[in-house]
């Protein structure tokens, strides 16, 4: 069903096991490896730096109180596309990352797999 | 003149100047009554000096009978306090005041008068108004000149009557009252400007001097008076917040500027921190005859309360809206994964809705602390007491835990509980668990926790690992970055769960 996404590495960083575990468990469905998670910004910037063969990320834009978005630019830096994931609404970006796919929190699956391809530039099979 | 003055003859020649004048003069005291005057005074308002000397003048003087009477001796008070109060001069170009005659039959007649008044504020050596000097010019011989004419046989208006006929004598009049009336209105205006509750100030000419303002904008800029000073010298703690050059530019463009919620960072005391204050405002140019900008008016509010108050309930909605969707997302997850394990909907039912209220439950006791933490024991009390208090023994010193530790650690509690009433210990009537506790404090405060089950039946290790274990293990590392080991022996399914407790979370 979701061809273009089988077989990825994704990252995942989000602070909260539950949310991180949900996360697993969608990506896995879709045919995708988690990488991660990672529960801090620490964290989740030595693996958004060192992990091999990352093909995207989920990232919360709220991880232990500090914001993901030092991951964000070393993704960047990388060329690696990534999506937010947050609980604040579309005014919780700051203008340098407006208009990055971004996923809601709670999510759908569906919402998880669109926000994804848009970010990879993958068209759904 | 010096010298004249001391040997008292500037005096006296001054008097005799003054009795000698045909001028008439009267000399009145701040409070009205009449202190001195002139025989050509004495002469045209037909009195005896005895007879008016220390009275008020408007007993002395009441223009008699006649409904304009109060109105003509209005206006000659009006006068009289105004030269008084703003030690300035002032004129009455003409008011009708009745002067009293003694007729041939010894009857008291009122003879109408036209007069035209001037009076002087004479100061003592304190600058205080120590007497007013009426002089009066009787002019009703013009007057009377209009009424010969009128009463001729032609009825045609002639020039002269025109003049100074009955209605350019109103309308002198009107204009002499219309005058009164807009100082009035100025005084009442000014009045409202001062005691305003919005800042008013009026800045002149280009470098933007302080010409007045009001007490509002003297509070707000809390400083001494800052009249007669350019802004830049009266507000040196503005420079570099694009203020000066705002109102450089509403007085080259003369358009006028208004600003929202515009922050200004000042020293609020003469000797206070800078501090940062919100203002409404308006700069509006105040233009001369010539429609030239000549000034700037600059009027607003202080918002800065609101404005703050406003702030404060954006992050508190904002952190409300942050923690409401986590935990949707987090009930999200539980559902999921409950789903995962139960294929009948009641038995997933039961399970999920156990979840939720453990999940609820740490929520109570965190309220009730404000969100500031909660009680190791009363964690474990609240997801183990369904089972009963003398089945899970629980041994260990006060530990305050920190929200994001009890939400995890209720929730592996509950986790613990529901596995030990299914599988476990308490799953038999003389099955018991012991949960004890230690804290060390080095190299870092650390809690280490064994749950630890007895009398239950032999422990067969499972097939495959549940929602569960899967959530105990996963919450410790992840959440609370400490280490999980799960045991099935035999005799009893062990837990040892340590974590570090200066690790702050969000949640």
């Amino acid at each position: 069903m979701s061809k273009g996404l089988n077989g990825r590495r994704v990252l995942i960083v989000e602070d909260e096991s539950l949310v991180a575990m949900l996360l697993e468990t969608i990506l896995e469905d879709m045919g995708c490896t988690p990488v991660g998670p990672a529960s801090s910004v620490d964290e989740g910037l030595a693996m958004a730096t060192d992990a091999p063969d990352l093909d995207a990320a989920l990232l919360d834009v709220n991880v232990a109180g500090r914001q993901v978005f030092p991951v964000a630019a070393a993704l960047k830096a990388r060329g690696v596309p990534f999506v937010f994931s947050t609980g604040y609404g579309e005014g919780g970006l700051p203008d340098e990352w407006r208009g990055q796919a971004t996923v809601q929190k709670p999510f759908t699956e569906a919402a998880i797999r669109q926000a994804l391809m848009a970010a990879m530039g993958v068209a759904e099979a | 003149m010096k010298e004249l003055a001391k040997s008292g003859d500037l005096s006296a020649d001054l008097a005799t100047a003054f009795d000698a004048s045909p001028n008439p003069y009267v000399l009145i005291t701040p409070d009205l009554r009449i202190a001195g005057m002139n025989d050509a005074y004495l002469k045209v308002t037909n009195s005896q000096r005895e007879a008016i000397i220390g009275q008020p003048l408007f007993a002395a003087f009441d223009s008699g009978p006649g409904e304009e009477a109060p109105e003509n001796v209005r206006q000659v008070k009006a006068s009289l306090e105004k030269a008084r109060d703003t030690r300035q001069r002032d004129h009455l170009a003409l008011v009708r005041f009745s002067i009293a005659n003694r007729g041939a039959d010894g009857q008291t007649v009122f003879e109408d008068r036209y007069w035209s008044a001037t009076h002087t504020p004479i100061l003592d050596s304190d600058g205080n108004v120590a007497y007013l000097l009426q002089h009066t010019n009787d002019i009703t011989e013009l007057e009377r000149l209009r009424r010969q004419h009128g009463l001729g046989e032609t009825e045609t208006v002639s020039a002269l009557d025109a003049m100074i006929g009955g209605n350019v004598l109103r309308r002198a009049q009107l204009v002499q009252e219309d005058n009164r009336r807009l100082e009035t209105e100025r005084n009442r205006l000014i009045d409202l400007f001062m005691s305003a509750p919005g800042f008013v100030a009026i800045l002149s000419g280009p470098n933007h001097v302080f010409e007045m303002h009001n007490t509002a904008y003297g509070n707000l800029i809390g400083r001494g008076s800052v009249v007669g000073k350019t802004l830049r010298d009266a507000l040196p703690d503005v420079d570099g917040q694009g203020y000066y050059e705002l109102l450089d530019r509403v007085f080259a463009t003369g358009e006028p500027f208004e600003g929202r919620e515009a922050p200004v960072s000042f020293q609020t005391s003469a000797d206070g921190p800078i501090q940062e204050r919100f203002v409404n405002f308006v700069y509006q140019p105040i233009r001369d005859a010539d429609g030239q900008v000549a000034g700037i008016f600059v009027q607003g509010n202080d918002v800065t309360d609101s404005v703050l108050a406003a702030q404060r309930q954006k992050l508190m909605i904002d952190e409300l809206n942050h923690r409401v969707k986590n935990t949707l997302a987090t009930v999200q997850s539980i559902a999921m994964q409950t789903a995962r394990s139960h294929s009948d909907p009641a038995t997933f039912a039961v399970t999920f809705q156990a979840r939720l209220m453990s999940l609820s439950h740490t929520h109570d006791l965190l309220t009730r602390s404000h969100w500031e933490g909660a009680d190791l024991d009363e964690v474990l009390e609240h997801e183990t007491e369904a089972h009963g208090h003398h089945r899970v023994l629980a041994n260990g010193p006060h530990v305050a835990l920190a929200p994001a530790a009890a939400l995890s650690l209720g929730m592996i509690f509950h986790e613990l509980a529901t596995n030990a009433a299914k599988y476990g210990a308490l799953s038999v009537p003389d099955g018991r668990v012991m949960v004890d506790w230690s804290v060390s404090d080095s190299p870092e405060r650390r809690l280490s926790l064994i749950w630890s089950e007895v009398g239950g039946p032999p422990v067969v290790m499972p097939e495959r690992r549940g929602f569960g274990s899967r959530l105990i293990e996963r919450n410790v590392r992840h959440d609370l970055a400490g280490d999980a080991k799960l045991s099935y022996a035999t005799e009893g399914f062990r837990a040892e769960i340590s974590v570090p407790l200066a690790r702050g979370h969000s949640s």
